[in-house]
C-alpha cells in the first residue's frame, strides 16, 4: 500500500487522524528526513505491518539510506531500552539502577544516520512505548543536539497520529476479515 | 607480560591464510583490519594435541566473532611452512577461516612477554584488542591447558556492551561522554 492509498483508506471516524498525518508530514518544523525517519520508525513501534509498508513507500526518495537504517535501528534498540529502563525507573529497588544491564546496544554508535536526527527518532518511539525516563533523557539530549522544541513536538505528532492509525487500520483490516 | 589498557605491538609477519595454491601465503600487520576488534590467540607448538581442538573451535565460532566486528588471528612461533603442513595434515584445520601467524623470529611474542622461559615458545595466551589497538582482555593457561573459545566471544560481548542511551543518564550526572 502506498502513503496515499494508505490515507485514502482510512475511514470516516478517524478522518481526525487521517488529516493530521497529512499535514504532519509537511511540518515545516521539521526536514523531510526527520519527518521521514520518524513515521517510519513510529510504525515500527506502533506494530502493524501495513502502516509501516506504507510508511516505507512514502519514506521513499524522501529518507536517505543512512537515515532508513537510522530510523530502523532507533525503533529496535529503543524497542528493547524502553522496556529495561521503564523498569529500573518503575521499581522501587534503587539497586537495579547499579546493576550493568548487558544489554548491548553498539547501534547507537553505529547507525550512521545524522546524530540530532538519530536522537529525535529515539524520543518519539520512546514516547509511543511509554518510558519516562527515555522521553526525558532522550529529549534532553535531542535538545543539547541543536534541535528546537518545536522540532520535538512536530515529530511527537507524527507518533501520536501514527500510533492511533494503527489501532484504525488494524481494526479495519479485522474488520474486512470479518465480512 | 602486556596488559589491559596497553597499546597491542607493531607486527609484520607472514601468515599462513589458505591452502590453494598461489593464496597460501600473506603477509599481516597490526594495522590489517582498522575499525575491527581483533582477537588474538597463541599457542606453543604446531602439530601437538591440545592445540587443534582449540584451533577448530576458534574456527567454528569465527563467524560469531565477525559479527561482532571481530577478526580472529592465531600464532605461534612455527614459519607458515610448518603452518601450512599442519593444515594439510589435519582434518580439523584444513579450512579454517582466519590466518596462523609465523612468529618466527619470537619479536611479537616476545614484545607481548609471553614466551615461555623455560620452552622458548609462546604460551597458551589470548589478547582481545579493541579498533584502536588497545588491549582490552588477557589471558594465559599453562601450557597443557585448552581454552575455551566461548568464554572469549562471552568478554567479547560483554566489552562491547556499552550502555550507550542516555535512557541510563541520572539527573545530575554530566552528559554521556562516548568513549572514543
Amino acid at each position: 500500500m502506498t502513503f496515499d492509498e494508505l490515507l485514502n483508506s482510512i475511514p470516516d471516524y478517524a478522518k481526525d487522524l487521517k488529516l493530521n498525518l497529512g499535514s504532519a508530514m509537511e511540518q515545516s518544523e521539521l526536514t523531510a528526513e526527520q519527518a521521514w525517519g520518524t513515521a517510519v520508525a513510529c510504525s515500527m513501534a506502533a506494530r502493524n505491518p501495513q502502516l509501516q509498508a506504507a510508511m516505507l513507500a512514502g519514506a521513499s526518495g524522501k529518507l536517505s539510506p543512512q537515515g532508513l537504517c537510522g530510523a530502523r535501528a532507533a525503533a529496535a534498540v529503543m524497542g528493547m531500552n524502553n522496556v529495561f529502563y521503564r523498569f529500573r525507573h518503575y521499581a522501587s529497588n534503587d539497586r537495579y539502577g547499579a546493576m550493568p544491564a548487558r544489554l548491548r546496544m553498539q547501534a547507537i554508535r553505529t547507525h550512521g544516520a545524522d546524530p540530532a536526527d538519530f536522537e529525535l527518532w529515539c524520543l518519539a518511539v520512546s514516547a509511543i512505548n511509554g518510558c519516562q525516563v527515555c522521553v526525558d533523557a532522550h529529549d534532553h539530549a535531542v535538545r543539547e543536539k541543536g534541535l528546537s522544541e518545536e522540532t520535538v513536538l512536530a515529530a511527537i505528532r507524527i507518533a501520536a497520529t501514527i500510533h492511533g492509525l494503527a489501532a484504525v487500520v488494524g481494526a479495519e483490516a479485522a474488520s474486512a476479515a470479518a465480512a | 607480560m602486556l596488559g589491559v589498557g596497553q597499546r597491542f605491538p607493531a607486527f609484520s609477519l607472514q601468515a599462513t591464510v589458505s591452502l590453494e595454491k598461489g593464496k597460501t601465503f600473506r603477509t599481516v600487520t597490526d594495522q590489517d583490519y582498522p575499525d575491527q576488534w581483533k582477537v588474538y590467540f597463541f599457542w606453543p607448538k604446531d602439530f601437538t594435541f591440545v592445540c587443534p581442538t582449540e584451533i577448530a573451535a576458534f574456527g567454528r565460532l569465527s563467524e560469531d566473532f565477525a559479527e561482532r566486528d571481530a577478526q580472529v588471528l592465531g600464532g605461534s612461533t612455527d614459519s607458515e611452512f610448518v603452518h601450512l603442513a599442519w593444515r594439510q595434515n589435519h582434518a580439523d584445520l584444513k579450512d579454517l577461516p582466519f590466518p596462523m601467524l609465523a612468529d618466527i623470529k619470537r619479536e611479537l611474542c616476545a614484545a607481548l612477554g609471553i614466551l615461555d622461559p623455560q620452552e622458548g615458545v609462546a604460551q597458551r595466551a589470548t589478547f582481545v584488542v579493541d579498533a584502536h589497538n588497545l588491549i582490552r582482555f588477557v589471558a594465559v593457561n599453562d601450557l597443557s591447558v585448552g581454552r575455551n573459545p566461548q568464554e572469549v566471544l562471552r568478554v567479547l560481548d560483554a566489552l562491547q556492551t556499552d550502555e550507550l542511551c542516555p535512557c541510563n543518564w541520572h539527573k545530575g550526572e554530566e552528559t554521556l561522554q562516548v568513549r572514543v
